[in-house]
């Protein structure tokens, strides 16, 4: 009996502020406040508040046969919590139903895997705290921030404890295999569960493009595409970002129409039917081993990390950013520490890029700032100034 | 396709960028099928256009006019002479050396078609000439000193000692039906002596002049390049029953502001309301033609300008001499330049870079100002003013220069950032330019927002990443800004316009 897995990533990140050369030394507020409040709110009006409201009706509906995960990031939980607390009482609701499962991963959504293996652990433990405590749930399943992996973090996350991760089931990395089996991370036992980026993008990014040959995508069309795999698969994973729904692709395209029918639709198969991340594994076993041999990611059309880190500015903020930790942690001073970890954020880094064509459109929808340069420009006067302010003054007083 | 191109000069006697703007045009036209008839009021006979009929505008006025003698400047200008460094630009009135006449009339024989006629039309007026900038030039410097007195003589007085309305100054530069008339108002006209060479009475000659030129031939339509050839435009394409198309590079407005020439916005205006299509160097221009003179946005095409595709200039290396980093502003020092924000912006930066050097390169009416303003900021240090650069001295400024910034306050296309970019060098350009909608690769600024400006000198300068990440960007992106991209946008608004 194959089956059909959701999940949602949830995130927000602290933009800064546009923070000129002259606010060094002066400013010590780095994050616009106003800005965020607004993108949240008008994610909340357009994305939360709708799609959770659309997910609690058909898994009443279904009696719980619809089911879906979500990975909701701290940061955003956080801003949530300031900028529009009935969100995450929707997302509480969810909880309750016992059709959601939450996935874990950093708090901060952040490239620590990358840099600092001590603090990537400590913004997990952080997240399952969250989870934890907001939710009631203890997570089994981990995502790496925006499905970065290679073995080595697949093996890190392993020896924490998870039963499986989520990747991105990227066509060199799995060669000959479908994307719709379980495999299981090289050199351990932990599950991977790979995104079918086939079926998953075509809803979050191809659903509303007129120039694409299957426009319109109706939900029927849709579940005929799953059904198709009949047999030749037990679990297709449509892994994207939650704000396809309402704000990715708006109300207007008929988006929210097609998630109302799918589940039915789906459903009107007898084989096939719909789990979380942990029943997927529990259910179906590892076919085999899958190796990566380079890091992999869900973004751009490389699908590697060059959305944060493919050039030297990017580079240079990034190691910036990271060489602090030792200093930062020695503090031991809660404000600071969080403070430095929200300027972690993967999202600066990504507004960073100067990618061409396809790629700079969707770092330019997503970025606040004029382009990549004034991105750069802002988040190295915030370091200067974090430099300035936080340990000249310590290292004075400490008679350096 | 056979077209009527009217410009004011062509390469390589130029004063601005028109001329060159115009052979890039007609070289990427032509490529495209597109024949061309391009008239201006005097041709050299240094030219070289294989791709077009090059014409010169036949007179219909006195062939020269001599200069009138007996005005004598109250403007105190003698003290505001610099030393004549250059014979540059060359003025079309300029006398032109025997050799090279002689020159140019062998190469007409040998190898010029025979529709280029050597016909001297005195026709003084630049494309980016307004009285005002004219005596920012003779001030500058600019004109040799023998040059310089025989013009403020003729040219530089104050203007127009009796302005005529704009009604009566255009019923000239819209030449009626009937030559003969004309021919004798234009010469009454001159022969009054008030204005004989003030560059209304060019316009006006040189519309008479080209409706002459091309008298009986036939064109699809017919295309004008700036004010000073509307009023030609509009004539010929009456006669002719073509269409009209006239190409905004600069409106009157952004030169001066709100001390534009009326006349020059009545004449703007009128091509504009004759033309069938406006074209606009940058979107940014086009919403200056529909705020100023009220043309329907619909009616007015983009076709943004190119540059020729050559060869980055090899980067000096970053070696710098025993000062600290350049910052550099090129180019009239005027209003329109803004280079009180480059100074502004200067001031901000030495707070955080204090070794840097600013240079301000160039002249113009503002140039007193700039340097009174630096010495009241206490930043004469950091300062230079070298005046007008010419050649080499361009490419050097360019090549030394850590970052380059054009502050301008109104700035239809803006040519200068993309020169700076072939010689690898980062940009900063104000929003308020035509340039800075093309380009990526560049930090892009409110002209009146110093305090941003300064903080991205400051960035380029602290931050090699953020310079190497632009400079390689930018080498790729120019190859792109060609006129072949102009051309191809273009052809299509001709070709709706010929079959309406």
């Amino acid at each position: 009996m194959p089956s059909v897995c959701f999940y949602f990533e949830v995130h927000q990140p602290y933009r800064l502020k546009p923070y000129g050369a002259l606010q060094v030394g002066r400013d010590h507020d780095y994050f616009d406040d106003k800005l965020n409040a607004e993108v949240l709110r008008k994610v909340a009006d357009k994305c939360y508040l709708p799609a959770n409201e659309s997910m609690l009706r058909l898994i009443e509906r279904t009696d719980g046969r619809f089911r879906i995960s979500y990975a909701v990031t701290g940061v955003a939980i956080e801003q949530m919590k300031k900028y529009a607390p009935e969100v995450l009482d929707s997302f509480i609701r969810l909880a309750k139903s016992g059709a959601v499962e939450f996935v874990a991963e950093t708090y901060y959504h952040s490239l620590a895997a990358l840099y600092d293996k001590a603090e990537y652990k400590e913004q997990i433990d952080m997240e399952l705290d969250l989870i934890k405590r907001e939710f009631g749930q203890t997570p089994r399943v981990f995502r790496n921030t925006e499905l970065i992996y290679n073995d080595e973090i697949g093996q890190f996350i392993a020896d924490l404890g998870f039963d499986a991760m989520i990747c991105e089931g990227a066509d060199d990395i799995l060669d000959w295999r479908s994307p719709n089996f379980v495999y299981h991370v090289a050199g351990r036992e932990m599950r991977l569960l790979a995104k079918n980026y086939k079926l998953s993008d075509d809803i979050a990014f191809r659903f509303s493009n007129r120039g694409w040959a299957e426009y319109p995508l109706t939900a029927d069309k849709f579940a005929g595409w799953v059904h198709g795999h009949s047999g030749a698969g037990d679990v297709i994973n449509l892994f994207m970002d939650y704000e396809t729904f309402g704000e990715h692709q708006w109300r207007e395209t008929g988006i929210f129409e097609f998630l109302e029918h799918l589940p039915e639709l789906l459903f009107n198969h007898p084989d096939w039917d719909i789990l979380t991340p942990s029943q997927a594994i529990d259910r179906y076993p590892a076919l085999g081993e899958l190796p990566f041999h380079r890091t992999v990611s869900w973004a751009d059309e490389a699908r590697d990390i060059s959305a944060w880190r493919g050039n030297a500015m990017q580079q240079r903020a990034l190691a910036e950013i990271y060489s602090l930790g030792p200093a930062i942690r020695r503090r031991n001073n809660s404000n600071l520490l969080a403070l430095w970890r929200r300027l972690q954020t993967s999202d600066h880094f990504y507004y960073m890029a100067t990618k061409s064509a396809s790629d700079a459109e969707v770092h330019d929808y997503f970025s606040p700032y004029e382009g990549p340069y004034d991105a750069f420009i802002h988040y190295m006067n915030v370091m200067k100034d974090l430099n300035l302010s936080v340990f000249a003054p310590a290292e004075k007083r400490a008679g350096l | 396709m056979r077209i009527l191109m009217l410009g004011w000069e062509y390469p390589p006697h130029i004063s601005g960028g028109l001329g060159t703007a115009c052979e890039g045009l007609t070289i990427a036209l032509a490529r495209r099928g597109v024949e061309i008839d391009f008239l201006v009021p005097k041709l050299y006979g240094e030219e070289d256009a294989p791709h077009m009929h090059l014409l010169g505008a036949a007179s219909a006025a006195p062939s020269q006019v001599e200069p009138v003698q007996h005005v004598q400047s109250e403007l105190p200008l003698v003290e505001a002479i610099a030393e004549p460094v250059s014979s540059e630009p060359t003025f079309a009135t300029d006398p032109v050396p025997t050799s090279e006449v002689a020159a140019a009339g062998q190469r007409e024989e040998a190898d010029v078609p025979a529709e280029i006629r050597m016909v001297h039309v005195p026709a003084m007026l630049k494309p980016y000439l307004d009285r005002a900038t004219y005596q920012e030039l003779i001030r500058g410097g600019s004109l040799p000193r023998a040059e310089y007195e025989r013009r403020v003589a003729t040219q530089a007085v104050p203007a127009i000692p009796v302005p005529p309305s704009a009604i009566t100054r255009l019923e000239h530069a819209h030449v009626p039906g009937d030559d003969a008339v004309f021919a004798e108002e234009a010469q009454a006209f001159e022969g009054a002596g008030h204005y004989g060479d003030d560059l209304f009475a060019e316009v006006a000659r040189y519309a008479v002049a080209a409706a002459r030129r091309v008298a009986g031939k036939k064109y699809d339509l017919v295309h004008a390049h700036d004010w000073m050839t509307f009023p030609a435009g509009i004539e010929i394409a009456q006669r002719a029953g073509a269409p009209l198309v006239v190409h905004v590079h600069s409106l009157e407005y952004d030169r001066a502001g709100q001390g534009a020439d009326r006349d020059i916005v009545a004449i703007e205006r009128q091509g504009l309301e004759y033309a069938t299509r406006v074209v606009a160097v940058s979107y940014y221009t086009r919403s200056l033609i529909n705020r100023v003179h009220s043309t329907s946005l619909d009616k007015i095409s983009v076709v943004h300008n190119g540059v020729y595709a050559h060869e980055t200039v090899e980067a000096y290396s970053e070696q710098r001499s025993s000062t600290g980093p350049v910052v550099l502003f090129l180019g009239r020092v005027t209003f329109q330049k803004g280079p009180e924000y480059f100074v502004q912006a200067a001031a901000r930066v030495l707070e955080h870079v204090p070794d840097a050097v600013f240079i301000m390169a160039g002249s113009g009416d503002m140039l007193p100002r700039m340097e009174a303003l630096v010495e009241e900021l206490g930043i004469t240090e950091s300062f230079r003013f070298p005046g007008w650069l010419r050649g080499a001295e361009i490419e050097r400024a360019f090549s030394t220069a850590s970052v380059y910034v054009m502050p301008s306050v109104s700035e239809p296309f803006g040519i200068a950032p993309l020169e700076a970019m072939s010689h690898d060098r980062p940009v900063i350009v104000s929003k308020q330019s035509g340039v800075s909608e093309i380009l990526r690769n560049a930090l892009k600024v409110d002209f009146w927002d110093v305090d941003k400006m300064a903080s991205q000198i400051v960035a380029l300068l602290e931050l090699p990443e953020l310079r190497h990440t632009i400079v390689e960007r930018a080498r790729e992106e120019i190859r792109h800004i060609h006129w072949d991209a102009a051309a191809e946008k273009l052809v299509p608004v001709y070709e709706s316009i010929i079959q309406a």
